[in-house]
């Protein structure tokens, strides 16, 4: 069985929340990009390495199979494959390309030519969304464009005999269904921890070499995308908090409560 | 050329639109006046009598109804049922409400019809006849603009926004259109559905009061769940201390938990991480209880309490029952 993990790299979430939470975010001129001189490193998607998880998790179980990671437009590919294939991936492609990364349909466009490219893949695990931009696009995107079924808020993902099986989160409780054809699964944090690949895999790692497809092969000049980011902003914060004087706990408490009947929102 | 803008209900509990239909509701219909084009509402599910006359009563145009059994959870058949629906009003913006739909559904209908989308969005605008969204990034971080660039239709998946839609009055004029189910084989086949039993979800809940770090301990939660239940609420927590094992993971708030609008929201040994505003900012009122008064929470909290919470969560206890009695 042959699967594929999609996994982006992103500007580290936790450290554009930093900057927000000091009150230091800002943009630059282009509008497009957090000022932040370059201190905010780029990162795995979280969910991405727990999509790879999840194929590994597979492989566990006995099932004889052969993953392989892909990229699409990461600033520094060779660190995050690598340590893609000393969590135990057999095989790493970045597709390289200038753009931003944020347009989905993009992407998936260029993931879905990848796949017909490889020809034998069987399932592809995504995760659930980007921690960047937090759009989930490229997975559903990807599962129409190749007409393969799609599940997503994976929880867990295995192999039954002929079928692949997926528990996933609803509002109402996990729920498991099950698909017999080429699959697209996007998984979910509820996945749990993911795997510490030893040292001596990390070492092993920095000899992988890795397949780079530029992304004019998968890209036809004529697609018109799907989303244009046409600039990104750093919300007011409301700023007007009332903050309650009293010499106790107490005192502040009756305060509260008393301020929160004034405004009607205690309807006991 | 495509016009008008339809609002996407699917699965619609039994009793009418629900909260975050309303809130789509009340985006379409502000944009629809905005374009001066037609508002249309296909409701798509099993039960969907309720909803759909609701839809009717706020000044939806016409209506496009799908109705079977196939349609009650997410799979090949609704995707395609929507897809119909959509492809016979040929709109140029559909409003996707907020939930777990959204995110399957908005990509999906956007590829099969040659449009594109985007989730997570607060504010929809026309830009001189174009279509400009806002949406929440990095967690809610930040804010991005996007435009659609592909020809099909806009497709919108709406993030909790604080509008109301128009009043509900029984005298409107509605089209009905009653939609063929395309019939599909499922690919997704449900072997064990979930348990889907009645119970309260902290999403509907009028008060929730949520704990994180600040508690010190795991017993502290206690103190969460006693004061949420006096108000009347539901118990939430931060990510932090449900990793931690301290509530459990349907408690958790946030970006990657659950979506609260509650009318108080009740902050306890909470920092505000973005990651947790994002499920509660929309909160009407948020009352912060933190020992840090730098404590990002202020930011976004309305009251605020700079002290132990380990003291102040105990009096609020104790002094609710006396404010309700006097009331
Ligand atoms: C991709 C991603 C998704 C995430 N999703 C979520 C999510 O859905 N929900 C979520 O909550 N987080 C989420 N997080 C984590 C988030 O970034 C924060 O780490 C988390 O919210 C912090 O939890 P906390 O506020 O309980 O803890 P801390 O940040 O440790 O804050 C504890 C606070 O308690 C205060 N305090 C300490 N003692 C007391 C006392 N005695 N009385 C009163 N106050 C006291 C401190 O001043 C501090 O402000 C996510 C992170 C990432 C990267
Ligand atoms: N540039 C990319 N390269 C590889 N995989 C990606 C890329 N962008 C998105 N994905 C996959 O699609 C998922 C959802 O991403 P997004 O649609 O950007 O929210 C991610 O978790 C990845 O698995």
């Amino acid at each position: 069985m042959n699967i594929l993990v999609c996994a982006k790299q992103v500007l580290d979430p936790e450290g554009v929340n930093s900057y927000a939470l000091w009150g230091r975010l800002s943009v630059d001129e282009s509008g497009r990009n957090f000022d932040t001189g370059g201190t905010i490193p780029h990162i795995v998607n979280a969910y991405d390495e727990q999509a790879l998880e999840a194929a590994l998790r597979i492989r566990d179980t006995g099932v004889d199979c052969s993953i392989t990671v892909a990229t699409v437009g990461a600033k520094d590919a060779k660190t995050m494959l690598r340590r893609g294939v000393a969590m135990g991936a057999d095989h790493a492609i970045e597709v390289s390309s200038n753009e931003s990364g944020t347009d989905g349909f993009q992407t998936a466009m260029i993931i879905a030519n990848l796949v017909r490219e490889l020809r034998n893949i069987d399932l592809v695990i995504c995760g659930r969304q980007g921690s960047d931009f937090d759009q989930g696009t490229v997975p559903a995107a990807l599962a129409e464009h190749l007409d393969w079924p799609y599940v997503t808020m994976a929880s867990n993902v295995s192999i039954e005999g002929d079928a692949l099986r997926v528990t996933r989160v609803t509002p109402r409780g996990e729920e498991i269904v099950e698909t017999k054809t080429s699959t697209v699964v996007a998984v979910s944090n509820e996945i749990g921890q993911t795997r510490y690949p030893s040292s001596r895999l990390m070492m092993a790692a920095r000899r992988m070499e890795h397949q780079v497809m530029d992304v004019s092969e998968l890209l036809s000049e004529q697609f018109e995308g799907g989303v244009e980011l046409i600039k990104l902003f750093v919300p007011e914060l409301q700023g007007q908090c009332v903050v309650l004087d009293g010499d106790s706990p107490e005192a502040k408490a009756a305060l509260l409560l008393n301020h929160l009947a004034e405004a009607g929102v205690l309807d006991g | 050329m495509a016009s008008g803008v339809l609002l996407l209900v699917t699965r619609p509990p039994s009793k009418g639109l629900g909260k975050a239909a309303r809130e789509g509701f009340a985006v379409a219909a502000k944009l629809a006046a905005e374009l001066d084009e037609e508002l249309s509402c296909a409701v798509v599910g099993e039960h969907i009598d309720a909803a759909a006359n609701e839809a009717a009563e706020r000044g939806a145009v016409s209506l496009l109804l799908l109705s079977n059994s196939a349609l009650s959870a997410p799979g090949d058949t609704l995707t395609a049922a929507v897809t119909e629906a959509v492809r016979t009003t040929d709109p140029r913006v559909v409003i996707v409400p907020r939930g777990p739909d959204a995110l399957e559904l908005a990509p999906r209908i956007a590829i099969r019809l040659g449009g594109s989308s985007v989730t997570g969005v607060t504010e929809v605008r026309a830009n001189s006849g174009e279509i400009e969204v806002v949406a929440a990034v990095f967690g809610g971080a930040a804010r991005a603009v996007y435009r659609f660039t592909a020809n099909g239709p806009a497709v919108i998946g709406m993030a909790p926004v604080l509008l109301e839609p128009p009043e509900r009055s029984a005298s409107r004029d509605t089209r009905k259109f009653i939609i063929d189910i395309p019939v599909i084989e499922e690919r997704v086949v449900i072997i064990e559905p979930a348990l889907d039993v009645e119970t309260s979800r902290i999403e509907d809940a009028r008060v929730v009061v949520s704990g994180g770090r600040g508690l010190g301990e795991s017993e502290n939660f206690e103190l969460i769940r006693t004061l949420a239940l006096s108000l009347g609420g539901m118990p939430g927590a931060s990510r932090a201390i449900v990793d931690d094992g301290w509530a459990i993971p349907s408690e958790q708030v946030g970006l990657t938990g659950a979506i609260v609008t509650p009318d108080v929201y009740v902050a306890a040994g909470i920092s505000g991480a973005s990651q947790h505003m994002a499920g509660c900012s929309n909160a009407r009122v948020i009352v912060a209880i933190n020992t840090d008064r730098d404590a990002p929470i202020f930011r976004y909290a309305h009251f605020g309490i700079v002290d132990d919470c380990l003291e102040v969560l105990p009096e609020l206890i104790r002094l609710r029952p006396e404010v309700s009695t006097s009331e």
